[in-house]
């Protein structure tokens, strides 16, 4: 049993349809109804033309990011009751180009992630045998959580210095270059600590918001590795202690 | 710069605490920078005389100019103890669950230190009790 | 080595120094002795304590580090823009020292002609 309520769904048209840059649609609220469920709703019985992106549906992928009353989520995560409000304004995620209503292009959030260099480089390209991390090394006490990035690039549409710096590295690029920088295994470490220092663009211009931490679906605390980074230009020998 | 302040406060929705903590903490700092300026502007009357020195430190008595000192405490308090939060935060100390927290212990011990200093300034300053 | 992790570092040390030198200068200018107590800051009261040399290095080395921990706050503003290239960043820097040198000089000056 279920009480019947309806919402209200004002999308973001890009472009702009009939000069409105919001359409608006009425949607009956079901039982465990996401933000992606009420969108597809829309798209099949309302306005076949409404365009938005997803894919595994389940929260693992990343790509129907959005900014859902200002705030950026997983559409298809969020569950509209959990938002309180009957008015959801679905628009795209802020910091990208926008391809088609509230669907973005990401590609701002990898040129950041492929300057953080975040492919693993081996020490030893050569080794047969398999690495050993010891179970209280600093690898493993600190990294578990921050592996869950998922790529969604709310983070980057969430930090304001995104928003006034277009060449800030952002959230999850240096939380890649931090997984990597603290694998004993990795050779690219003075690399990415070179990228990670910059004053222009690097982990300085961070000054510890917590929109990122705030926003990530994963839950990564993204803010903690930035400064982990911080302290560790500082303290250099810190970082490389096990 | 009016249009990119709408549509930075459009854009954000000012819910995450942490980026107003950033906010006022660049605005005191840049208030307290131009307050630097003219303190030592005054101070620097010493080197003119007693006279030129006095009768500018005398111009601050008025109510206007105290109610104006009040409001320097305020900047001071907000600006250092955010500063302090922050420190802490650098320092990895309460990153996790305790930010939030910590904005309301900054803000709400700072509130009481400002009272301390703010109530009897105004009193004997500016009601003249 | 790592300059910027320098100035991070020093923008929190001058913060917690300039926390405490604040307190202590309230406390001079405005308890320390009877007159001010009763707000009579004069020429007279202040030359008493400022000719004393001792006093003179503190006040001096607190506007050295206030105009450090400002200067440097209003670089950082300046450079979160993102609108500087490495030289503009040069540029800003030794902007930012002239004008805290000059700053310095003249309050400096203040105490010189006592």
């Amino acid at each position: 049993m279920f009480v019947e309520l309806n919402i209200t769904l004002r999308v973001s048209r890009h472009p702009a349809r009939n000069g409105k840059a919001f359409d608006e649609y009425r949607v009956q609220l079901e039982e465990r109804m996401s933000v992606l469920d009420a969108l597809f709703r829309v798209q099949r019985e309302q306005d076949s033309s409404l365009g938005f992106r997803c894919s595994c549906r389940v929260g693992m992928c990343g790509t129907c990011a959005v900014y859902v009353n200002r705030v950026p989520r997983l559409a298809c995560s969020t569950l509209v009751r959990s938002l309180e409000c009957d008015v959801l304004t679905i628009e795209p995620l802020p910091h990208y180009p926008i391809v088609k209503d509230v669907a973005v292009s990401l590609q701002p959030f990898f040129e950041q992630w492929r300057r953080a260099k975040p492919a693993f480089r081996p020490r030893k390209p050569e080794a047969r045998d398999l690495a050993r991390i010891p179970k209280d090394s600093k690898y493993r006490r600190l990294t578990p959580t921050k592996r869950d990035c998922i790529t969604c690039g709310a983070c980057f549409a969430a930090c304001s210095i995104v928003g006034m710096n277009d060449h800030y590295l952002g959230p999850a690029a240096i939380n890649k270059a931090f997984l990597r920088v603290l694998d004993p295994r990795d050779a690219a470490r003075e690399e990415r600590v070179k990228v990670l220092d910059r004053s222009l663009d690097g982990v300085w211009r961070c000054h510890t918001q917590f929109n990122c931490t705030a926003v990530c679906p994963r839950h990564i605390d993204l803010t903690d590795s930035i400064v982990r980074i911080k302290r560790a230009l500082f303290w250099p020998g810190r970082l490389l202690k096990p | 710069m009016k249009l990119y302040l709408r549509e930075a406060v459009r854009k954000y929705r000012w819910q995450f605490s942490g980026m107003v903590a950033w906010l006022i903490q660049r605005v005191t700092g840049l208030l307290l920078l131009f307050y630097l300026f003219l303190h030592v502007e005054t101070i620097s009357k010493l080197s003119q005389g007693p006279v030129a020195f006095d009768q500018a430190v005398g111009t601050f008595n008025s109510p206007l100019f105290k109610l104006l000192e009040i409001a320097l405490l305020g900047t001071v308090v907000l600006h250092a103890f955010n500063g302090v939060r922050i420190t802490l935060v650098d320092l990895g100390i309460g990153v996790e669950k305790q930010r939030h927290l910590f904005w309301y212990v900054a803000v709400g011990i700072g509130l009481l230190v400002f009272l301390a200093g703010a109530i009897p300034m105004f009193l004997f300053a500016v009601l003249r009790v | 080595m790592f300059r910027s992790a320098w100035e991070w570092y020093l923008q929190r040390v001058t913060g917690g120094l300039l926390l405490v030198l604040l307190v202590a200068h309230f406390w001079v200018e405005h308890f320390m002795s009877a007159p001010l107590r009763h707000g009579h800051l004069t020429y007279q009261v202040i030359q008493a304590r400022i000719s004393n040399p001792a006093w003179q290095a503190i006040d001096i080395a607190f506007l050295i580090i206030a105009l450090y921990h400002g200067l440097n706050g209003l670089r950082n503003i300046i450079l979160d823009y993102g609108r500087l290239e490495k030289r503009g960043v040069a540029v800003l820097t030794m902007v930012l020292v002239v004008v805290g040198a000059v700053w310095a000089w003249w309050g400096i000056r203040a105490f010189s002609r006592l």
